[in-house]
């Protein structure tokens, strides 16, 4: 500041008075950035926004835990294929490396009027933009007899966390011979093929250490995602063990019993040794509390992410409405970087490319037999268009299959060093 | 003079189409655009290298790296992924990236 002469300051002034698009920067502080979570999505855009703007943007990022475990291979974990540390990051890349303002504190509510997000502990954080990426909440109600008090006996284990590590103790700890139920959760939820690759994980770990266990599928659904592929490799890795029940058959779950193990259907009665019950999904409650919601989900506009409802609120990942993109880590963090994108444009005048997207999921069915679906997509007036898409084949060799896998475990590393490096 | 002109007209004309298609399309390049258009690269590709399945293209030479795309473009290479990550960039778009990647440090 001491090198700067009175008349180059006052010139600088004169020139801050004529950016009135910015008008945090007219006023001589730095644009505010507010990420709410800290995951595939939130993580990603605090990073875009902070490290491409080089310090001319003020970013915040709020999540609760200081310890991330991703959802996105919490499956291979299941699998015996990796120990849980290993899916595990920290926030001190985006601190340290990006001068992202780091806060481990719940949003409670915004404010959007006033531009401001209120804390858990009391505190307020204002902001010119809003990034809300807070991934899903669980409606347990949907299943009668299933609630948080009962996920210890029946783990859901679909936001990562100890619950997965419940769920991989209880795997391990079945009786021989048992019977193990999923319940996959009904249309939209988190991860497509999730529910599917956990089956193949858990039948894996079975044929080792329980061969005679078996597992019935309850799905709420008539179909499922790149069903022919995970059924094709069900009965090549696990002739007899798994069985898939279409929601044509068994005519809908009417009740679990937490204390009994036992699973209510127009079929029959199923009585579980173990069990992951994977409720109806909506988005994380702070979009709600932040009314960028429109029911469960929260609409967006194709070309930015920027919520229907509020052109300072950008919405990421699960919880928006991003049609055609499935609800997925690689889906958010393809939409993070559009979001920053957009959200530096306006806040410091940096050049707005037009939004692109893609996603790829990897699906783990046995070792080295690696499936993977992708999609790249455009924003259309409506909705996020599917561009061109794939999706593993029926005869692929070996070699391709555990060569997907590699690239999985790859795309791993290059995605979280993507969101926390 | 006149053979003389006509061995620089010779060498005119070849140094012209000296020019590969890939110079060509990288001299098409904008490093900004191919720095918005590389986020999507860096969800896989990792900065400081990889193993045997996806590998480093940071630092790449720029041709190389037009050639690859050219090639995943044309079907001409297997990978489901970047036929479909290739086939929707047009030449402006390869050349930015090319540009891009080109210049940052490459793995250790």
């Amino acid at each position: 500041m001491s090198k700067i002469s009175r008349r180059a300051f006052t010139g600088l002034a004169a020139a801050s008075v004529g950016t009135l698009a910015f008008p945090s920067i007219s006023f001589g502080a730095l644009p505010k950035v507010v990420v709410i979570g800290g995951g595939a999505g939130g993580a990603t855009a605090a990073r875009y926004i902070a490290k491409d703007s080089g310090g001319a943007v003020h970013v915040t990022l709020v999540e609760a835990s200081k310890r991330y475990y991703t959802c996105f291979f919490s499956n291979i974990y299941l699998g015996g294929f990796r120990n849980y540390a290993s899916i595990g990051h920290n926030y001190y890349g985006l601190a340290v490396n990006q001068g992202v303002n780091v806060v481990h504190e719940w949003a409670v509510s915004v404010d959007a009027v006033a531009r401001k997000v209120k804390l858990g502990s009391g505190e307020h954080l204002s902001y010119d933009k809003l990034v809300i990426s807070p991934g899903i909440d669980l409606k347990y109600d949907k299943i009668n007899g299933y609630s948080a008090a009962v996920q210890d006996k029946m783990p859901h284990a679909w936001k990562s966390g100890t619950q997965v590590q419940l769920l991989r103790n209880q795997v391990m700890n079945m009786k021989q011979g048992g019977t193990f139920v999923m319940v996959p959760p009904p249309n939209p939820y988190r991860c497509p093929p999730g529910p599917y690759e956990r089956v193949s994980m858990i039948a894996h770990q079975f044929k080792q250490s329980n061969p005679t266990g078996k597992i019935v599928i309850l799905d709420p659904k008539p179909k499922f995602s790149k069903q022919g592929l995970f059924e094709a490799g069900w009965q090549k890795h696990y002739p007899g063990m798994i069985e898939w029940i279409s929601s044509e058959d068994h005519g809908g779950l009417k009740n679990v019993n937490a204390s009994t193990m036992e699973f209510e259907t127009d079929l029959d009665t199923f009585k579980a040794d173990a069990a992951c019950v994977v409720p109806a999904q909506r988005a994380g409650a702070i979009a709600m509390a932040a009314g960028v919601n429109n029911g469960d989900w929260c609409p967006i506009v194709p070309a930015s992410m920027q919520s229907q409802a509020d052109e300072n609120i950008y919405v990421l990942g699960d919880a928006s409405v991003a049609k055609s993109m499935p609800k997925s880590g690689f889906s958010a963090n393809s939409q993070a970087k559009v979001a920053a994108n957009h959200i530096r444009g306006a806040l410091t005048g940096s050049k707005v490319f037009d939004a692109r997207y893609s996603n790829t999921c990897w699906s783990l069915i046995a070792p080295d037999d690696d499936v993977k679906v992708g999609a790249s997509y455009v924003a259309g007036a409506e909705a996020i268009d599917v561009e061109s898409k794939f999706i593993s084949q029926a005869d692929d060799t070996s070699e391709t299959r555990a060569a997907n896998y590699q690239e999985s475990i790859d795309w791993y590393n290059g995605m979280t060093a993507d969101m926390f490096s | 003079m006149k053979k003389l002109l006509f061995v620089i007209f010779l060498l005119t004309f070849f140094c012209k189409f000296a020019f590969s298609d890939e110079q060509q399309i990288i001299a098409m390049g904008d490093i900004e655009y191919g720095e918005y258009l590389g986020a999507e690269c860096v969800s896989c590709h990792q900065q400081k290298g990889a193993s045997e399945g996806i590998p480093a293209i940071h630092g790449m030479d720029a041709e190389v790296f037009v050639a690859l795309m050219l090639a995943y473009r044309a079907k001409e290479m297997e990978n489901p992924v970047m036929r479909m990550i290739a086939g929707r960039l047009n030449d402006e778009q390869i050349g930015s990236l090319a540009l891009y990647f080109s210049q940052l440090e490459p793995p250790k």
